[in-house]
Formats: structure tokens, C-alpha cells, sequence
């Protein structure tokens, strides 16, 4: 590939040569307005990418040749063009301008608007801001930048980012956008997690990642249907278009080259306590318990552990019981990630070229894990004929790990594996295998796992290549009338492949899985497009038409369910090295096609008011004939105001914008008629019903918007805001509503409900200070957003999102989608009792579990109430620096991480919320608990109440008269058989505050494990996910538009709820899809997702020869 | 303008109108579904293994999970809550209604293919599986269950039927089935796919007369006027099952669909399962000789030693020299397991179980520490206890002792010995106990310990439903719930519930689980309603596993 490069920048440099007859011109750009100078003015010379930026007295000086035309540019000034011929000073006044009120944006089937006529906001993120911080994903780099949009990578980099834009609208699918590059819609889903062996999980991330941010020339995203509309079916949650960068049709020949490189390291972890050694009890060690509930670390105890020596006779000598607070830090290595890009582009009167490499190397920072990319892409236009121009795209790539660390859930979890034990010294585990016993022993300790082999004898490898590109053909009749044809193609084959060694505590015969994914998209449109200016009236219509075809197929080899007979011979990792007996395969195949047509006009009227209308009827394999064609149609108006009454000079614009649309949605494919599942028993093929019905009697989805608008620009740009108001009402959605089990089904498809949306964009912007060489921009966007179910089919009352431990995500109608549950408890009901609210625990002193929806206890919801974003630079001369924050406020989130790690007793939180009650006696104890029942014996979220501690000292409490490690729970006990539960008037209670009779256990053993309130933490959060300084190199020699820049990531992260994990990761990758979704991912939970925060350096250099 | 408009939406029409025409075809054509099979085709062959192989193993996870804890063959030492204490939260049945999905296939296709040989199977699968949600739960949907394919509220958000009407439909059910099995021909039924009689009707015929047996006993307190007659009948015709072959059992055979249930998971996870000191306090009274089929001697066997200045050594000795540790991994004591490990204490400072075989008393506060064990880890090994025999580590393998059972031999044998006790005629209450004593012992290898074992006291024949109902249980062994069934009908054995469980008797059934709580809310609670709240039903309410489902109540029984 690189040769491939090579030899074209060979052969340009050829052609370049004899053009080159540079000359040496000098001026100073000034002001119209004041005559000072500007700094930081851009000069280009044009059809080049060679230029420079004018200093603090707006001074410049470059080489170009004689004949070259000059562009002179800055914000808040109009561009400007001049022809050197042949001079050697040039003196330019700048006006003031609204340049960016004239932004051209890039619109539905890739349709070039002036974003001032659009009745609909978009969002815009420039190529260049985002590649100011190198990211591993390009939508990394949209978090925080857009309003109403909100990024969440779900674990650490290489993992899914869930892009979800004015919030989930769909209850079935993963609420992701449709993607949109140079007009390919790009197959991009959450759903890339799969299971291979038990216990490892593996999240293979998302395949759009696949793009190389070094390509993209822009990202527009259109957020609601009302822009939307015209890509159909899949764009009911809105569109990301993304632009690559193409070649200049100017005779001239550039080669540009950046590299970035970064380098990450752990900074925050867990707060676990570090301060006992693992063991149930007090004082008793045990390597194979989960609690750090043992002796105490550092105080000498001593014990035989897994390293201790030997003596003469062989008997291990016990050593002394240390803690490693540092173990994750140690286990941790520096993650490195390096983006290199060439690219070489230039163009003739009859064409323009751009061929692009790049190449992304990424070390992880778990041992072992990495992640390559390696991306070619061409862009080709020609003119074959006067008014034929052809025009191709293609894009070839592929992203391979040789180990993605699997980070979702436990067991095969590296990080949970770190977390296993408080007095091992990890570092001494670092050669993976017992010596002698390579690929056949691990070294570990008793019971768990060693970290190491965990995460670098695991290994999870996969290769994806990706090719897409379109070619396409257009035709100018004439001025007015054009005709385009287009065929594009999307394909990715993906080959993943799991090595499992021996000795992994899960499959002591270790296992190996193989499995293949194709799919494949592709669409031929044709557009035919008549433009023409009437008097007043700017008129263009446009109708085309779109077949889609996509198919998507796997096919996988793996170890089969018997756990413990994975592999024939140790450390070979063959299909034929898998047991004969123990071989399980599957395959599948989907196919779906769409038939569109579609039409669009868009009228302007003296270039103050602007009308579009869309229309699209679709036909879709997945629906039932008499449903298969739906039509849905859009309307958006912009007035701009400001041309219509006379405002102030400062009132540079004054948009008014509304919009109407609808869009149509189908389903997935073969959700019309059943068929039987098949499947294997050993050896034997056989079949079986499956558990969810279908409906031959689907109708399309149909979501409709409607938003407003203003758009405000005060002071030539200095000032700009902008606001939305919008509505989406999605309604007869397609989903499976949960019947019980008896009815014979899980659930069935039905076409019901109706889902609302509500929500609020603001924007505000500009240029605060703006002087003396100084310029300090900000844009800020916030938005909040609320989505409620209205309504759902018959009697229906409730959907769920998922179900976990007696509570969950489920939403009642009339509620907001997110709301979280937490399984309920038996509690005095009775508001005369002087124990109301208090907890009745059962008679042997244990909180006692109500199940079934009316008991649950909503805990919170995974959204947030508000989403901010702020990027700010400021510049000096060649000095730059950018910041680009992102708050969301509000939201919650349940960590299961803490529910494992909290009834192991090993978070410092829970050890702080104990009270310590054997420092009482029995009448203070009592009198201090009832003193505050609110505080010290009603449960709440984050906190359910437990009196007693781990050591006498520490306010424990006796047990079996063998420890003082005990706790109880504060509350009531109903006397047995003074009550009927329906009848609470004649309850008798007796207090269970730590008098005679008290239920004391050991306090690993009072963890309320059934409820999820105790684990329910605020998800609010503040990143400085960006900062960056960048320094513009004056030019040396060849080396021209030469950029320096120093940055760091995510260094700043404070989240309210203060436990080390970080609530953009609240999402738990599963294999199987949840409750009445379609999605992999719970959101709202998460469980050993707990990749340290970490800060990352970076310094990116780039140039132009 | 408007003219060029028109013409547009003239030719767009018309496009779209051959579009569609053209391509209406392929788009339904495209949409069959090509990674299934259309039921209206389906080989009964293909679904049978479905029902068989799920159900076999479901039975024996209860069998030989929680109801051997409830029926105090087994303790764990770690996650014990539900398996020694009774701590159940809701339990949901979506597996067995599940299976009933695919087995109603079967019967539609047995129907379709005019096949009597899959219809009397499906059948009598419909009646054990119906049979056992009845048994846990109590009142289930029956007569409108299964059919929410049929559409409404009816059948979507089906009623909850009495107990009572299910074990009477069971039984008609069954009486059907064995009816339609005695004539069936051989052959059709493939051999492979019938796990459990390799194609043979009279091994489901005797299949379903067992259960018949099964039934009637079930309900002989409450409608001794079905029960008696009924089990005559079957016993007068002789088709039952009788011999310790003609069990209806799936194998383990190590294969990627079966494989032994305490192997599936890790050694930690093994050795967290131990004896119960009830059953082994049993087996050591009789000399039962199936002890060292189902358990392992202890590790390490406590020495009582009263000039020991300490209370007890903290190392263990290896045929009696002192080691340096106390004690080794169960991996290791089982690669040693010739070596004769052994630790002393003195019994005049504390007391500990010294016998060869020690279980774990039921319900204790804190098992793990059960014995002196020096690593009371979160389900680890107790080098003081025994765990089961090393073979119920072990994946299985075709032929050996891991079967899922689902009826036996020796049940059977028991059910006629309690039937003759109970004055029905079905001839010698002593010949049919000799033979449920014999069909036990030939299934678990030791029958040439028969003559021997018969005589000794307790085991002989005493004429007491309390002896038959005894060693009835502790021939349930992997298969403990129907044990539980007995005990809640007879209150035999008289197990007592330990210190720490959540009540201070056994529990009686299943609570109805969350799928039914939040998806069949009014159904649910209507069958709630029914049961009869006890004094130990506490502040769950009705659906506690303490409340009395329809088949005990007004019997006393079992507490």
C-alpha cells in the first residue's frame, strides 16, 4: 500500500515540477473599518496547500508563484482573492463579513446548502477541530461539540460509541444514527458483542470506527426527521454525514503528512479499602475467598500464601500478609497510540485526485491489548466529456487486534481479575506459566485467576476489512438540468478468532472459537435535478430514485458446552484441535432490500425566505405486501428576517426556521411469519419453537417532527446564538412487548404505542475579545431532552429495557424512558407507626424481598437532565489553545461493579457508612439509631443501613463468640402470626436495634445483595475531555503550513458521585439482546467495566511539502 | 413550471407503479426467513430431542440442586441462602412452559403425521411437565395456557386453573397416552432422537403408566376415589416400570449438550457442594453400602486425642506424620488419595465430628466454618466434610452412574409398597419395599449388597409408611423432588428445618415467579388468593414459599 503511495508521489512530482517559478511577496493585511493590522490571517496561495498566517501587525511573507492567486482569510472578515502577478508586496484591506452566515453545509443526498436556507438545525463539526486532539474514533471527538448530542464510549478505546442524538426514540433498536460517507450509508450498530468461551465477552466496537479521521473533511449531522426525511427508513434517529476530503481541480501538487502520537496512563481506580486480606471472617485468611474480609495488611500477621517458600521438609513458610493499594497502576501499562497520514492530491483542468494512507497503531493500556488500522482512499472527479463528469470514491481498510481485552463483564475480565485479591503482588505473576508446564498451567493463587494470563494468554483477535466507495455519474444537460446515477457499495468481512489456553479457572482445557461475518450494502440512486431563478424566485426540484440491498451473514466454530473439554492438546489452536464430542457450529444469513423514490423542491423567494418540500414512498422486502409502500413527506421553512424589516446594523441575521416531517420506518428481516429454530443436541440436529411471537399484520413505524427555530448574529459574528424547539411523536412502533411465559411465548410483535420526545437546543458563540493580536472564541451548546412513553398497545402498561436482580429499566406508560427499578422491600407502611418507613426484616434479621412491579422502588433514570458542551480557543500570533469541556448534569446509574465489589466487602464507601455500633453499649446504640432513622436505619439509594464493623476496634460486634467482625440490620421484626401482610392494623413490631436477641452475622455476609437501590449512584459528570496548544511553524524551505501541537485528554474528570467509575460507561455489553430491545447493551448499569481514568499527552505535528 | 411538476409526478408514478408490480414478488420472496425450518414440514424427529433433553435436565437440576438441599441430602458451604436456608426469592417456570411450547409442536405434528407413537409421547411429556409445575407452584395456567399464539387477552394473559384440575387432566392425559402407546407400532420414532427408550413404545408406555402411579399417590389424600381405583388398574394391567432398565433416564455423556450439572462449573463451585449430616446420619445407621457411591470420605479425619495441650493441631499428618500445613487444596487430597490424612483434637476443649463420613448439619448460621474447617472461604473446600464422590466432578460419559432420572424402578416399587400399606390391591406391601430396596441398590452398583443390606434393622421391613417413605427418600438421590412431594403429602421424613433458615419449617412450593408478578398480574394474584396463608408466610403474603397451595391444604401435612 505505502509503494503504492510512493509511486504516485512520484509521478506528481514530476508533473509538479516545471509549474514551480516562485517569487517572494511580502505585505500587510489591515482592517477596512480601523486600518490596524489582523492577525492571524490566513494566506493561501490557491489551489495549493501551501500559505501562511499574518503575525501581530497583520504582517506576511510567502513564496508563490508569480502568477498565483492569493486568498486572504480570517474569522469574521470576507475571504478575499488576489492575483500576485508578479508582485512582490501586496497590501490587503479586509471588510468585516458574514462569511459564515453564507456557510455551505452539506444536506440529505449529499445536497450543498447555504445553511441560512435551511428551516432545520444542523450540527457541524469541522475535519480540522477534530483532529486537533488525535482520538482513536472519530466520534470520540464529537463529544460535547454538538447540541442535542450525546457520545458514550462504553469502555475503554476500542470499544462501541453509542452515538444518540435528541435521545432514544425507538424502544427496539439501539437508537444509532444512520451514517452517511460521501454518500454511502455506512452498516454501523452497537450489537458487536459476542461470547466466546464462558465468561469472555468481548465488545469487537463499532464498525464505523473504521474511517480514519485524518479523511474527513466535515461532519454535518442532521438531527431530527425534519432533515432526516429524505434518507428514509433509517433515519428516524437522525443522520451523520461525513465528507472526506477530495483533491483541488487546480493544476498544482500537494503532499501533506501528519503524525500524532499519544500516550496514556491510569490515574484513578476503585475505592477499595486495601485493608484486609482476603478471608470471610476476621483474622482467618483465605486465598480463595472473594472478601477481603480477613486478617489485617501491614500489621505483620503472616500466613502461608500462594508464593511462600518452602522449607527443608517442603512445607510452604508463611510470610507476611501485605497490601498492594498500587496493583492496577502496576498492572497497567502505558497506552500508546501513533496516526500517521499521507496524502497527496492535486488535479487538472479536467480532474482532481486525492489518494490518502493512513495508518493507526494502538497499544492498550491493559498488557497485551492493541488495535491497527490501516486506511487507503481515493478520491477521483474527471470530466470524460464537457458535461459528463465522473466522479469515484473508494475506500479500503481494515482494523485488526491481535487482543481485545475483554472488559463487560467478568470472569475472563482482566481488570476484575487485578481487583481479586488485596495482598497479592501481581507483579510476581508476570511470567504467565508454572516453568515446565507452558500453555498447560497458569501460575495463580488458589482461587483466582492471574491477572496476566487473563489478559495476555486470553486472546481475542479479529481482522475487518472494509471496502466502500461509490461511483457516480453526472450529467449537466445544461445550466439548469442534471443528471446524476450513483452505485455504492458497502462491505466488511470480519474474521474473529478466541484462543483460550489451559488452566483458565472457567475451562481448565482451554477452548478455541473462529468465526466469520460478511456483510454487504448497496444502493444505486439515480437524481435528476432542475434549477432555475424566475424573477424573485430561486427554484430547484430534484426526484430520484434508490434500490438498497443488504445482506448480512456469519458463520462460527467454537468449543461446545462442555466447559471442561475444550481442547485436545494444549496451546494449538485449530478447529480440528476441538474434541470431536464437543464442536458447536451455527450460521446465518439476512437479506432485506428497499425501493425508493423520492423528490424534493425547495424554493427561495428574494433570498429571505426559503420553502422545502420532501416526499419518499418506500418499499421494503421486511413488511407484508399489503404494507410494504409507505410515503412520508417533510416541510421546512427559513425567513430571514433581518432582510424583511430593518433592524439595527448589529443584527447581522435573524433567522426564523420551522419544519414538519415525517418518516416511515420498516423492520427487521423474517419478523412476519415462524419459523423453527434449529439447533443441536450433540450430535443430533433438531428444532424447536421459538419463544417470541411474530405478526404477519406489521405496519411501517412512522415518526413525526416538527421543530422551530432562531438563529441570531449580532456584530458581524462576533455574537451568534441559535435555538430549537422540536417534537418527535414516534408512533405504531414495531416491538415485542413481554407476555408471561404460560401463554406459551416471551413475547410478542406488536405495532402499537406512541413514544414523545421533547426537547431544547441552545447555541450561543463568538468572539468575546478580539484585539492587539488576541482572539478568544467560544461556542457553548446545551440541550435536555425527554422522551416519555405515551402510550403503549391494549392494555399494556409497561415495557421493559431490561431486567436485573428483581428490578431494571422499565418504563410505564406515562413515564420517561430510562427510569431504573430496584426490587422492593417490606417496610412499615403504616403512617401512624412509630416505625414508619422502617425496614421489616424477617426473623432471622435479614431484609425481606417483595417482588412483582407494584413492590419495585424507581431509583432514578440513566438519562441526563441537561447536556453542556463548551469548546474555547484562544490565539496569539502562531500560538493557539483549545479546551473543549462536557458536562451532563443529573441522571443515575447502578454499578454492579460495587454490588460484587460491596458485597465483597471490599469498597471503602461501605466500610465508611458502617455504624459502629460495638462501640455502645446496647441503650446508646439504640438511642442513636432511633435518634435518625432517616440516616441510620432507612434505607436509601446508595446506602442501606448496617450497624457493626470489621474489628472490635472498628466497632464490630461479637459473633459465635469467634470474632468481632459482626454487623446486623436495623429495623423491625414482625412478630409471627399476630398478622395477615393484607391486613397491617394489629401489627405488633419488635425493635432490631442491637438489644438481646439481635441477629449479628459476619459483616461479609449483611450485604443487601437483592437490591439495586444500594448500588444507585448520581451520574452526573464534568470532562475537560480536550486541551490542546498548537504552534504555526513558519515556513522552512519545503516545509510549509507546518503545525505543532502539544494536548492532553480527559485530564480533568469529576463525577459527583465520586467512586472511580466513570457514568459515561454505565452500559453492560451482553451477549444475547435485552428485554423488549434489540439491543446488546443495558444502559444505565454497568458491571467490572472499570478501566482507570486515565490523563493522555499527545503531541501531533503535520506539514505540507 | 407547474406543467414540468406534473409531468414529474406523472413519470414518477408510473415508475413506481411497474416498480412495484415488478418487485412486489421478489421483496416477499426475500423475506422467507432461510436459517429455519417451517413447522408445517418439521420431522416430529427434530423436535422430539427438544423436549426430551431439557426436561431430563431441568428435572435433575432441581433434583440434585436446591431440592437436595430442602430434602437435607445435601448442604453448600457457599451461596447457600436457597439451598440450605430456603431463601427463595420468585421463581419463574419460563423453562418449563418453554419446553411445553415445543412439545405442543410435537403433539400437532404426531397429529398431522397420523404418528400415535409421537402423540402418546407428547402427551405424556405434557403430563410430567404440567405435572411438575402443579407440584411446585400450585395453581397454574393449564386449559389456557400455551395458545397466545391464538391472539386475545384470554390466551396472552391466560386464567390460572386449580391444582386440582391439572392433576386430573394429567391424568387423563395419561391414561390416553398409555392407551395410544400400547397399540403404537415401532418405528418412526427415531432411535437416536428418543434419549430416553431408543425408540421403543413400551418403554414410554410403561413410562406413562409410572407416572399414572406417580399421580394417583399424589393425590390420594386429597381424592383417595381417583387414586385408589386408579392405581389398581395400572397395577392389575403390570405395564409399569419395574426393573431399574426400564427407568426412564437421560444419559451424561460428556458431549457439548449434557454435561453433568456440578461439573459445569469450576472445582470451586464443586467443592462448595457437600453431604448433609441428615443423610449421612441415615446411611451410617443402616450401613447403607450407596454412601460411598454418592460421597467421599472426609479429607482429613479428625483423631480425638485428650492429651493434646492444644484444642486441636493446626497441621495435618499424613498417615500420621505431622505436615507443615494445614491443609492441602481438594485437587491435591485427591491426587493423594491413598495417603490417610488425618488431625487430632482434643475433645475436652472442643467437638468435632470424627467419623469417616461427616455432613454438614442443615441450615446452619455459617457452614463454611462447619468442623474446625481452617479455610471457611466463600465456597470452598472443608478438608473436615465430605464431598460428594469425585465422580459427580466429572462431565460424564455414557453408560455410567450420571443420569438425569425421571422416574424409577424403584420409585415405583415404593409407591405400591405405600399403595398395599394404604390397604389398596395391589398385593404384599413387603415384597414391593424388598423390591423398590433392590431396584435402588442394582442402580447405584450395589446389588450384590442386597442380601446383606435387607436385613439390617431399620432397613427391614417394618410395615410403617414412615420406613417406606424414608428409604424412599434416600433412593430419591439426584431426583430429590419427588421426595419433597412425599414429604409435604406424608411428613415424612420428619426433617426439621436448621438454625438459620428463613423460617422455622420446611417450605411447601415454589413462589410464582416475576415473569407471572408483572406480566399476568390480576391471573397471579386471583391463584395467590387461593392459597392458604400460614403463620409462616410473613411478609411476603400469599406467595411465600410457607403458604399452602390445594393438594395439602386441610391435610395437617406436613406441618
Amino acid at each position: 500500500m505505502l509503494s503504492l503511495v510512493l509511486s504516485l508521489l512520484l509521478v506528481g512530482n514530476s508533473w509538479a515540477t516545471p509549474l514551480v517559478q516562485d517569487v517572494r511577496v511580502t505585505g500587510r493585511v489591515t482592517s477596512a473599518e480601523d486600518g490596524q493590522g489582523i492577525p492571524g490571517v490566513n494566506v493561501v496561495v490557491k489551489g495549493t496547500q501551501s500559505g501562511t498566517i499574518t503575525d501581530a501587525d497583520g504582517r506576511y511573507s510567502l513564496s508563490a508563484a508569480s502568477d498565483a492567486v492569493l486568498i486572504f482569510s480570517s474569522i469574521g472578515f470576507e475571504s478575499q482573492e488576489v492575483t500576485v502577478g508578479g508582485r512582490s508586496v501586496i497590501d490587503v484591506s479586509m471588510r468585516a463579513s458574514l462569511s459564515q452566515l453564507d456557510e455551505v453545509v452539506v444536506t440529505a443526498l449529499g445536497i450543498e446548502r447555504e445553511e441560512k436556507s435551511l428551516g432545520y438545525a444542523v450540527g457541524k463539526v469541522d475535519g480540522e477541530a477534530m483532529r486537533q486532539v488525535s482520538q482513536e474514533n472519530i466520534l470520540s471527538s464529537l463529544a460535547g461539540r454538538v447540541a442535542g448530542v450525546t457520545i458514550n464510549q462504553t469502555s475503554g478505546p476500542g470499544s462501541s460509541i453509542s452515538v444518540v442524538i435528541r435521545g432514544a426514540t425507538s424502544l427496539t433498536t439501539d437508537n444509532q444514527p444512520l451514517f452517511v460517507v460521501d454518500g454511502v450509508p455506512m452498516s454501523n450498530t452497537l450489537n458487536n458483542i459476542s461470547e466466546r468461551g464462558d465468561g469472555n465477552q468481548i465488545d469487537y466496537g463499532n464498525a464505523i470506527s473504521d474511517i480514519s479521521p485524518d479523511d474527513i473533511e466535515s461532519i454535518n449531522i442532521l438531527k431530527g426527521p425534519s432533515a432526516a426525511a429524505l434518507y428514509g427508513t433509517r433515519a428516524g434517529n437522525g443522520v451523520v454525514i461525513i465528507t472526506t476530503k477530495s483533491g483541488s481541480r487546480k493544476k498544482a501538487l500537494g503532499v501533506s503528512f501528519s503524525t500524532s502520537n499519544v500516550f496514556e496512563k491510569a490515574t484513578r481506580l476503585l475505592d477499595f479499602h486495601y485493608k484486609y486480606a482476603n478471608g470471610n471472617r476476621e483474622g482467618v485468611f483465605n486465598e480463595g475467598s472473594a472478601y477481603w474480609g480477613g486478617p489485617q495488611l501491614d500489621v505483620g500477621n503472616k500466613a502461608v500464601q500462594w508464593n511462600s517458600p518452602l522449607d527443608e521438609q517442603g512445607n510452604p513458610i508463611p510470610t507476611e500478609l501485605k497490601s498492594y493499594p498500587n496493583a492496577m497502576k502496576d498492572f497497567m501499562q502505558t497506552g500508546v497510540t501513533s496516526t500517521n497520514n499521507i496524502a497527496v492530491s492535486g488535479g487538472g483542468d479536467n480532474g482532481d485526485f486525492r489518494v490518502s494512507y493512513s495508518n493507526m497503531l494502538h497499544q492498550g493500556m491493559i498488557p497485551g491489548s492493541d488495535l491497527f488500522r490501516n486506511n487507503l482512499n481515493t478520491s477521483v472527479n474527471f470530466k470524460l466529456l464537457n458535461k459528463l463528469t465522473l466522479s469515484t470514491n473508494v475506500n479500503l481498510g481494515r482494523t485488526h487486534s491481535n487482543n481485545r481485552p475483554s472488559t463487560g463483564d467478568r470472569r475472563a475480565n482482566p481488570l476484575e481479575a487485578v481487583y481479586a485479591s488485596s495482598y497479592v503482588d501481581y507483579n510476581q505473576m508476570k511470567q504467565i506459566w508454572v516453568p515446565g508446564q507452558e500453555h498447560i498451567q497458569q501460575i495463580r493463587t488458589e482461587a483466582n485467576d492471574n491477572p496476566w494470563f487473563i489478559a495476555k494468554g486470553i486472546r481475542n483477535g479479529f481482522v475487518r476489512d472494509r471496502i466502500f466507495g461509490n461511483v457516480s455519474l453526472t450529467y449537466d444537460f445544461n445550466d439548469n438540468f442534471s443528471v446524476m446515477v450513483r452505485h455504492s457499495l458497502d462491505q466488511i468481512n470480519e474474521t474473529r478468532e478466541t484462543k483460550i489456553p489451559f488452566s483458565y479457572s472457567r475451562m481448565l482445557r482451554g477452548g478455541y472459537y473462529l468465526t466469520d461475518i460478511a456483510s454487504q450494502e448497496t444502493n444505486s440512486d439515480v437524481l435528476a435535478t432542475y434549477k432555475k431563478r424566475v424573477g424573485d424566485f430561486d427554484l430547484s426540484v430534484s426526484a430520484g430514485g434508490n434500490i438498497m440491498h443488504a445482506q448480512f451473514s456469519s458463520s462460527s466454530v467454537g468449543t461446545g458446552g462442555n466447559r471442561n473439554n475444550g481442547l485436545v492438546i494444549p496451546g494449538v489452536y485449530n478447529v480440528r484441535n476441538i474434541p470431536l464430542d464437543n464442536i458447536s457450529v451455527s450460521s446465518t444469513l439476512n437479506e432485506k432490500a428497499i425501493y425508493s423514490l423520492y423528490a424534493l423542491a425547495s424554493i427561495g423567494f428574494k433570498d429571505q425566505v426559503y420553502l422545502d418540500v420532501t416526499g419518499r414512498n418506500d418499499w421494503s422486502s421486511t413488511l407484508p405486501s399489503s404494507a410494504r409502500s409507505y410515503f412520508y413527506p417533510s416541510a421546512s421553512l427559513s425567513w430571514l428576517a433581518n432582510y424583511t424589516f430593518d433592524l439595527p446594523q448589529s443584527v447581522s441575521l435573524l433567522k426564523l426556521r420551522a419544519g414538519w416531517a415525517q418518516v416511515g420506518n420498516d423492520t427487521e428481516p423474517y419478523s412476519l411469519y415462524p419459523s423453527l429454530a434449529t439447533g443441536n443436541y450433540n450430535t443430533i440436529n433438531t428444532v424447536s419453537v421459538p419463544a417470541s411471537l411474530l405478526n404477519p399484520n406489521l405496519l411501517p413505524e412512522q415518526a413525526t417532527s416538527i421543530e422551530g427555530g432562531i438563529d441570531i448574529n449580532l456584530f458581524n459574528d462576533r455574537v451568534r446564538f441559535g435555538g430549537t424547539y422540536y417534537t418527535v411523536d414516534n408512533e405504531n412502533q414495531i416491538f415485542s412487548v413481554l407476555l408471561p411465559q404460560s401463554s406459551g411465548y416471551n413475547s410478542k410483535l406488536i405495532n402499537a404505542g406512541l413514544i414523545r420526545s421533547r426537547g431544547w437546543e441552545f447555541t450561543l458563540g463568538g468572539t468575546p475579545y478580539q484585539q492587539n493580536g488576541w482572539t478568544w472564541t467560544v461556542d457553548l451548546n446545551w440541550s435536555t431532552n425527554k422522551t416519555t412513553v405515551e402510550k403503549l398497545g391494549g392494555d399494556l402498561e409497561f415495557i421493559t429495557f431490561y431486567e436485573e436482580n428483581g428490578g431494571g429499566a422499565l418504563t410505564f406508560v406515562g413515564e420517561e424512558i430510562g427510569n431504573l427499578y430496584s426490587r422492593g422491600y417490606a417496610y412499615v407502611r403504616d403512617k401512624n407507626s412509630p416505625y414508619y418507613q422502617w425496614p421489616i426484616l424477617s426473623s432471622a434479621g435479614e431484609w425481606i424481598e417483595l417482588d412483582g412491579r407494584e413492590n419495585m422502588r424507581h431509583v432514578g433514570n440513566f438519562n441526563p437532565d441537561f447536556i453542556m458542551g463548551m469548546q474555547t480557543g484562544v490565539s496569539f500570533k502562531r500560538l493557539r489553545l483549545n479546551a473543549s469541556f462536557d458536562w451532563r448534569k443529573g441522571g443515575e446509574f447502578m454499578s454492579f461493579t460495587y454490588r460484587y465489589g460491596e458485597s465483597d466487602w471490599k469498597s471503602q464507601r461501605q466500610l465508611d457508612n458502617l455504624i459502629p455500633g460495638g462501640l455502645y453499649s446496647a441503650d446508646e446504640l439504640a438511642a442513636l439509631l432511633k435518634s435518625n432513622p432517616s440516616a441510620y436505619i432507612i434505607p436509601k439509594a446508595g446506602n442501606y443501613p448496617r450497624v457493626g464493623g470489621h474489628t472490635a476496634e472498628t466497632g464490630g460486634l461479637p459473633v459465635d463468640g469467634d470474632g468481632h467482625d459482626g454487623a446486623f440490620v436495623p429495623g423491625v421484626i414482625q412478630v409471627a402470626g399476630q398478622d395477615t401482610p393484607d391486613n397491617f392494623s394489629d401489627d405488633v413490631y419488635e425493635e432490631h436495634l442491637g438489644g438481646p436477641g439481635t441477629n449479628v452475622y459476619p459483616i461479609t455476609n449483611t450485604f443487601p445483595w437483592g437490591f439495586n437501590e444500594q448500588v444507585t449512584f448520581d451520574a452526573s459528570f464534568i470532562k475537560l475531555r480536550e486541551l490542546s496548544l498548537a504552534y504555526q511553524i513558519p515556513d522552512i524551505g519545503v516545509f510549509r503550513n507546518a503545525t505543532f501541537a502539544l494536548y492532553t485528554r480527559n485530564i480533568m474528570l469529576w463525577t459527583k458521585a465520586d467512586i472511580g467509575i466513570d457514568p459515561e460507561r454505565a452500559f453492560w455489553a451482553n451477549n444475547g439482546t435485552q428485554g423488549n430491545t434489540k439491543s446488546q447493551f443495558r444502559q444505565g448499569i454497568e458491571r467490572q467495566n472499570v478501566m482507570p481514568w486515565s490523563v493522555s499527552y499527545g503531541f501531533k505535528l503535520s506539514f505540507n511539502l | 413550471m407547474k406543467k414540468l411538476m406534473t409531468i414529474k409526478k406523472v413519470s414518477a408514478f408510473v415508475l413506481a407503479f411497474l416498480l412495484v408490480s415488478a418487485c412486489d414478488d421478489k421483496l416477499t420472496e426475500m423475506n422467507i426467513n432461510p436459517n429455519g425450518v417451517d413447522l408445517a414440514n418439521a420431522n416430529p424427529n427434530l423436535l422430539l430431542p427438544s423436549v426430551l433433553a431439557p426436561v431430563a435436565q431441568n428435572y435433575l437440576d432441581l433434583g440434585f440442586g436446591d431440592m437436595a438441599g430442602t430434602m437435607q441430602h445435601t448442604q453448600k458451604n457457599g451461596w447457600y441462602g436457597g439451598h440450605n436456608h430456603y431463601d427463595w426469592g420468585v421463581r419463574d417456570w419460563s423453562n418449563w412452559y418453554g419446553i411445553l411450547r415445543t412439545n405442543k409442536a410435537l403433539e400437532q405434528r404426531a397429529i398431522e403425521t397420523e404418528s400415535d407413537f409421537f402423540r402418546g409421547i407428547a402427551l405424556t411429556m405434557k403430563s410430567f411437565i404440567f405435572g411438575n409445575i402443579a407440584d411446585l407452584w400450585g395453581d397454574a395456567p393449564y386449559t389456557d395456557a400455551l395458545r397466545g399464539n391464538e391472539g386475545g387477552m384470554q390466551f396472552e394473559y391466560p386464567k390460572f386453573d386449580p391444582q386440582e384440575t391439572i392433576y386430573l387432566g394429567i391424568i387423563e392425559d395419561l391414561k390416553t397416552a398409555a392407551s395410544l402407546l400400547a397399540s403404537a407400532e415401532e418405528g418412526g420414532v427415531s432411535a437416536s432422537a428418543d434419549l430416553y427408550f431408543k425408540g421403543d413404545p413400551k418403554g414410554w408406555q410403561r413410562f406413562a403408566n409410572s407416572l399414572l402411579l406417580r399421580y394417583y399417590m399424589r393425590i390420594s389424600e386429597k381424592r383417595a376415589d381417583v387414586a385408589k381405583p386408579g392405581i389398581e388398574a395400572v397395577y392389575n394391567a403390570g405395564m409399569y416400570i419395574k426393573t431399574p432398565d426400564q427407568d426412564a433416564t437421560l444419559d451424561y455423556t460428556g458431549g457439548a449438550s449434557d454435561v453433568w450439572p456440578s461439573q459445569y462449573t469450576s472445582v470451586d463451585a464443586f467443592t462448595r457442594w457437600q453431604a448433609c449430616q441428615t443423610l449421612v446420619d441415615q446411611l451410617l445407621s443402616t450401613n447403607d453400602p450407596r454412601i460411598s457411591v454418592w460421597f467421599d470420605p472426609v479429607a482429613v479425619q479428625w483423631v480425638a486425642d485428650a492429651g493434646l495441650a492444644t484444642a486441636e493441631e493446626d497441621f495435618i499428618r499424613a498417615d500420621g506424620d505431622p505436615l507443615g500445613v494445614v491443609s492441602y487444596t481438594y485437587l491435591q487430597f485427591q491426587e493423594m488419595r491413598d495417603t490417610k490424612f488425618t488431625r487430632h483434637f482434643n475433645p475436652n476443649d472442643v467437638s468435632r465430628n470424627d467419623d469417616l463420613y461427616v455432613g454438614l448439619p442443615p441450615g446452619l448460621t455459617l457452614p463454611e466454618s462447619y468442623n474446625g474447617n481452617p479455610d471457611p472461604g466463600q465456597g470452598t473446600r472443608n478438608q473436615h466434610v465430605s464431598q460428594l464422590a469425585p465422580i459427580y466432578a466429572t462431565a460424564g460419559s455414557a453408560g455410567d452412574i450420571l443420569k438425569a432420572r425421571l422416574i424409577s424402578a424403584a420409585e415405583i416399587s415404593f409407591i405400591l409398597a405405600e399403595a398395599a400399606l394404604k390397604g389398596y390391591s395391589v398385593g404384599s406391601a413387603e415384597t414391593h419395599y424388598n423390591d423398590a430396596i433392590r431396584n435402588s441398590l442394582t442402580t447405584w452398583g450395589k446389588a450384590a449388597d442386597y442380601a446383606t443390606f435387607i436385613t439390617e434393622p431399620g432397613v427391614a421391613f417394618e410395615g410403617t409408611v414412615e420406613q417406606v417413605i424414608t428409604q424412599k427418600w434416600v433412593a430419591s438421590w439426584t431426583a430429590a423432588t419427588e421426595a419433597w412431594m412425599d414429604f409435604r403429602r406424608t411428613g415424612y421424613p420428619a426433617l426439621q428445618a436448621g438454625p438459620a433458615a428463613a423460617q422455622p419449617v420446611l417450605p411447601v412450593r415454589f413462589p410464582y415467579g416475576n415473569d407471572e408478578l408483572n406480566n399476568n398480574t390480576e391471573n397471579v394474584n386471583a391463584a395467590a388468593g387461593r392459597l392458604e396463608t400460614t403463620s409462616y408466610s410473613g411478609s411476603v403474603g400469599a406467595n411465600s414459599q410457607w403458604s399452602k397451595p390445594w393438594i395439602i391444604q386441610g391435610t395437617g401435612k406436613p406441618w
